[in-house]
């Protein structure tokens, strides 16, 4: 279906297909987990329950353990609240702070946006495993700051991405009618800018989202992560690899959970019902 | 599985495991008879890679190999006084020769110095080895040990034996072969101190150290800082037989997962460390082998004496009860450590004090020593870092013990970036990272005299710095002895340095390398296995 | 026309030339943020007081930083780019030969992952909705999905442990001949491509999807010109911009963010050059670096918003 006829998208609006009912269903699924987390863990997330290490899945522990002898099950559950909850605020606030940026420059042009890009892509050739470290090293860490900074990180890009979108659509007539009709900025970009671009920039948000549960990972490795005991899903990845040549469950099972929750979030922006992603008519 | 049974393996064990190699035994047989007979894989593959070297003894001349450390970076330095990064050893023990040469079992050679005599441990008389050229053909003098020696006395020099070298007050050339050291105060173990890395001898006048120009086994090649070094044999060296290698490359991966692979796809043929937890990828592979040391390598828990909480009696008590030892024996470094307790002289040494027991791990009276102290309850941050090494997963381990007395300690780890200068010495409760010394002064004047520039808890103890200073010009070995083994009942009771156990160093090598053997100043033969090591096929 | 692309581009590295001064400036005063400085660094655990001064004195860095930072300001005006502090070496000669690893590696990476990546977007829109478009997308967000650091060990120990076939450590310095040189780069290529090619892939998809939605695309096909075509000829001409804009994200981050595979496959280049220098304070050479991956970065986009414009007729005449 390249091609859809708008008179029928009013009635199915709201229709999901199964894959992105699956998608959502998983996503909810670890936020259940992340909320419950501490309650339905069978072990102390910093106990070493086990004398032998990279234990195989049995009936005691059910993921197997870790590189100390850890219960996985319980390093697991109790991840998914710092993956989850980390990478939702980060990619939320990263891309409403871009596209919302990105939207306005399009939109009032003139200086504005040549400075405001400019600026930004000034701060974005900055490295940021430079950013990382001396973030770090200058303001500690925290969950605030490690929010803050992956949000920092990200807008800049996010701009670009919905600047570009947003001059496109700027530039078609039935914006430049809005503009002759009189209609202010703020209602230019609501109804008209964003509207266009929301298929895009969602997609773009899906990226994103898998982008940052990785990058935590890698700035755990710099000393922003997460504070031990706990770790994030990227960081119980990193710390068990050594396991990966004989395939132990503690490698792989947060591998998989990673995998689950990047690849559900993108099934479900896929197939958003075409009442949001498609805003246009 | 425990490592107790590599203490326990005699020599006669040693020779049963030789014969079976010479019988023709395959490496799998060999580990089944070593299970048989109770002896865990761990343990197994590292007797069984001392019999393999003792049974293949013989030299071969050629070849070259690539061996990797783990840390490399744009500072690396083939100036010796600043070496600081086990690359660095490695490129000046191939580059430079020492006086003295500290080999297996403590026992000291000499190197470029043939004979060094005193009467009272304050002035030393140096004779240096005749016919020793360095590397552009200049001869060995006392000029350039003279040089070299005084450079750790100048600041701009930057050296990190600095603290080492200020005993050393005057240096007189008698002749071109001949010298007095004169030192500040007696110390009898002088021939040990010169055997460290630092007091490798440069020729006299070079400020430049780009190139190298040593009297060592190796001549420097290539030396791109932080990316690889390459060295050829040197034709000319002063030891007969050595090296037996044409040439090696020396290059660092620091992810310990790519060194272990590197190891096993034969890209390189020598790795070390290896992570205690890669042992068991490791074991039964053909073509491996394991050379495990105990030189004396400890991560610490510091708690400075002058603050908050260490200042209220019963706190470090306490925390010297709350630290399982046996777990972070068993768990964090699977039995490649030797339980510690808490003074830094190691087993090995002939100065340590057998009689000095670890204190086991007790919660409850922990608990009632941290009510006395009025800590109970509080919320105590622990800093932590990588920096030091396995000093992580230490810390989670304390910190689970006290959660279980209702202790709940913070846990802050901090980026290894700037850890040495932010945070070791100066944080109220942290972790250290002590690398072997070969001298229980060495290790007392650096880390627990009372203007100890290492002093990580802030001990002060005029007792102390008096019988330091006694045993320190003693020639009297019984009675340094009972100095010695006073001073470590002291700091196991009395300062706050916790140090649960003493850490292994495992490095990896190929079974066609030969000639690696344990050394007390670490891993790798003490850096120095380039000039030892043949290629064997 | 012409002229109108030049006088941007004049305006652009203008542009550029105050980005790059902003950029030292914040690099400068970052770097001061951190804690501790070269001396105390190199000193490490030894680093006393007293040792510190004196290092500090022997190392001219007893100046205050900002004058000497001024100095190197002044230098980089006459193409000098200093000495590092932590081995005194030239910074140029420290730099060349990382910098020819770092985009060597770039390039083939890019040859190797663009027209994939392309590929795979474009028919993925032309065949919107079907099972193949499907396999594409979940295929390029699992690939993202699992960390490069996974990636790269699980492909040393499959190809190099187990094989053998490749080796494990990418090791640039003796290469004789294309074969060795495949070899060797087989691993870090494999593994940066899944990185970049995702981001590529969903928005050449996603580029593409929007202008076959736009009136004019359905004007071609109410004329009845094949769906090939159409999505070459009308579609793709106008999904460029975007596409384009991915692209050069991709490879600026191929320039400067490698350090997982760097570390992995011990390959030189210069993000592990600019790690060192941060975790050593060698001003000169942190400098050096972030004057590197932001004149990259900035003739990146610029690249990118030129296509852009050239490639929109509406951009192209405002």
């Amino acid at each position: 279906m390249t091609i859809t006829n708008p008179g029928r998208k009013g009635r199915f609006g709201w229709h999901m297909n199964a894959v992105g009912i699956i998608g959502a269903a998983i996503i909810l699924f670890w936020m259940v987990v992340a909320i419950a987390a501490p309650w339905i863990s069978p072990y102390p997330v910093g106990k070493i329950v086990d004398f032998d290490y990279y234990g195989p899945m049995s009936s005691q522990f059910w993921l197997g353990t870790d590189y100390l002898g850890r219960d996985m099950l319980s390093r697991v559950l109790m991840g998914a609240r710092y993956t989850v909850g980390i990478s939702l605020a980060a990619v939320t606030l990263a891309c409403f702070v871009g596209v919302t940026l990105g939207m306005i420059a399009a939109v009032i042009g003139g200086w504005f946006d040549p400075v405001l890009s400019r600026f930004l892509d000034a701060l974005n050739s900055i490295p940021s495993l430079m950013f990382g470290l001396v973030v770090v090293a200058s303001v500690g860490s925290s969950m605030t700051v490690l929010v803050l900074t992956i949000a920092v990180l990200y807008a800049p890009g996010s701009y670009r991405f919905a600047r570009a979108l947003a001059v496109n659509v700027n530039a078609m007539d039935f914006v430049t009618v809005a503009r002759a009709r009189g209609e202010g900025t703020i209602y230019t970009i609501r109804e008209e800018i964003f509207p266009n671009i929301i298929g895009p920039v969602l997609a773009d948000f899906g990226l994103r989202f898998v982008f940052i549960v990785l990058l935590l990972s890698g700035l755990s490795f710099l000393g922003l992560g997460v504070q031990p005991p706990n770790a994030d899903w990227g960081a119980l990845v990193r710390e068990n690899i050594g396991s990966l040549s004989f395939g132990a469950p503690a490698v792989i099972v947060p591998s998989i959970a990673i995998a689950s929750l990047t690849i559900s979030v993108n099934m479900l922006i896929d197939n958003l019902p075409r009442r949001i992603r498609d805003r246009s008519d | 599985m425990s490592n107790d049974n590599v203490t326990n393996w005699s020599g006669r064990d040693d020779r049963m495991v030789e014969n079976a190699i010479r019988r023709g035994a395959t490496r799998r047989e060999l580990l089944q008879l070593l299970m048989a007979s109770g002896i865990g894989l761990a343990a197994g593959g590292t007797i069984i890679g001392r019999a393999t070297k003792a049974f293949a003894d013989t030299p071969k001349s050629g070849g070259s190999i690539t061996a990797a450390g783990w840390s490399a970076s744009t500072a690396d330095t083939l100036d010796p006084a600043k070496a600081s990064l086990s690359t660095d050893y490695v490129r000046c023990c191939a580059f430079y020769n020492r006086l003295t040469f500290l080999a297996d079992g403590g026992e000291l050679q000499m190197e470029l110095a043939e004979n060094i005599e005193t009467k009272d441990a304050k002035t030393w008389k140096v004779t240096l080895r005749p016919d020793v050229t360095f590397h552009d053909g200049k001869t060995l003098t006392t000029d350039d040990v003279i040089y070299s020696m005084n450079r750790h006395k100048d600041e701009s020099v930057g050296s990190k034996a600095a603290a080492m070298a200020k005993q050393m007050e005057t240096f007189r050339k008698i002749d071109d072969r001949v010298m007095e050291i004169e030192l500040s105060a007696p110390n009898a173990d002088l021939p040990i101190i010169l055997s460290l890395h630092h007091f490798m001898i440069v020729a006299d006048g070079t400020t430049d150290f780009s190139k190298a120009n040593g009297t060592g086994a190796f001549k420097c090649d290539v030396f791109e800082p932080g990316v690889r070094s390459v060295g050829v044999k040197n034709e000319n060296y002063w030891k007969d037989q050595l090296p037996h290698l044409d040439s090696f490359e020396f290059i660092a991966i620091s992810d310990e997962p790519a060194r272990v692979n590197a190891l096993l796809s034969g890209d390189i043929a020598l790795a070390a460390p290896v992570n205690p937890r890669s042992i068991r990828r490791l074991e039964g592979v053909e073509g491996i082998n394991l050379s495990k040391t105990t030189s004396g390598n400890y991560t610490d828990l510091n708690v400075r004496l002058d603050m908050n909480p260490g200042d209220k009696a019963g706190f470090v008590e306490g925390m010297k009860y709350l630290i399982n030892r046996e777990t972070i024996k068993r768990s964090v470094l699977r039995d490649l450590a030797v339980i510690a307790n808490d003074q830094p002289v190691s087993p090995n040494d002939k100065y340590y004090n057998k009689e000095l027991q670890a204190k086991e791990y007790d919660p409850e009276k922990a608990k009632s020593l941290f009510k006395k102290a009025g800590v109970l309850g509080q919320s105590i941050p622990i800093i932590t870092s990588d920096a030091a090494s396995s000093a992580v997963d230490m810390a989670t381990v304390v910190q689970q013990a006290g959660q279980e007395i209702g202790m709940p300690f913070d846990v802050q780890r901090v980026p290894s970036d700037g850890y040495w200068s932010n945070y070791w010495l100066k944080a109220p409760i942290h972790f250290g990272n002590i690398n072997p010394r070969p001298t229980p002064d060495i290790l007392f004047s650096l880390l627990y005299a009372s203007d100890a520039p290492w002093n990580e808890s802030q001990y002060k103890s005029g007792k102390f710095d008096k019988m330091l200073v006694e045993a320190r010009g003693s020639l009297d070995e019984a009675k340094r002895k009972s100095i010695y083994d006073e001073m470590q009942v002291m700091v196991s009771n009395e300062a706050g340095t916790v140090i649960p156990v003493w850490m292994s160093n495992v490095d990896v090598l190929s079974s066609k390398l030969k000639g690696l053997k344990p050394n007390p100043l670490g891993g790798m033969m003490g850096y120095a296995f380039a000039e030892y090591v043949w290629l064997d096929d | 026309m012409n002229a109108l692309i030049a006088r941007l581009v004049a305006k652009r590295l203008g542009i550029m030339l105050i980005s790059l001064l902003i950029v030292a400036f914040a690099v400068f005063f970052a770097t001061e943020l951190l804690p501790g400085d070269v001396a105390q660094i190199l000193l490490g655990q030894s680093a006393t007081p007293e040792a510190v001064a004196g290092l500090r004195k022997a190392m001219h860095l007893d100046q205050p930083a900002f004058l000497r930072f001024l100095y190197w300001l002044g230098g980089l005006m006459t193409g000098d780019l200093g000495r590092s502090y932590a081995n005194n070496r030239e910074v140029a000669d420290l730099i060349a030969g990382r910098l020819a690893n770092s985009l060597e590696l770039a390039f083939v990476t890019t040859l190797f992952s663009v027209p994939i990546a392309l590929t795979l977007g474009i028919t993925a829109a032309m065949f919107r909705g079907s099972t193949y478009d499907r396999l594409v997308s979940v295929f390029t967000v699992s690939v993202i999905s699992i960390p490069e650091f996974m990636v790269a060990t699980l492909a040393v120990l499959v190809f190099a442990v187990y094989l053998k076939w490749l080796p494990a450590l990418s090791v640039a310095n003796d290469v004789h001949g294309l074969g060795e040189l495949l070899r060797i780069y087989a691993m870090p290529v494999i593994t940066l491509s899944f990185v970049v090619s995702a981001q590529m892939i969903r928005m050449t998809r996603a580029a593409v999807i929007d202008t076959l939605d736009t009136a004019y695309v359905e004007m071609a096909l109410l004329k009845g010109a094949s769906r090939r075509r159409i999505v070459l000829k009308h579609a793709l001409p106008n999904a460029l911009g975007p596409i384009v804009n991915a692209m050069a994200l991709s490879l600026s981050y191929l320039l400067g963010g490698v350090i997982i595979v760097e570390t992995i496959f011990n390959y030189p280049g210069v993000a592990k050059l600019m790690v060192d220098a941060v975790s050593t304070r060698d001003l000169p050479l942190i400098q050096s670096c972030a004057m590197i991956f932001c004149v990259s970065y900035l003739l990146l986009i610029l690249i990118a918003d030129l296509v852009a414009i050239m490639a929109n007729p509406r951009l192209r005449n405002q």
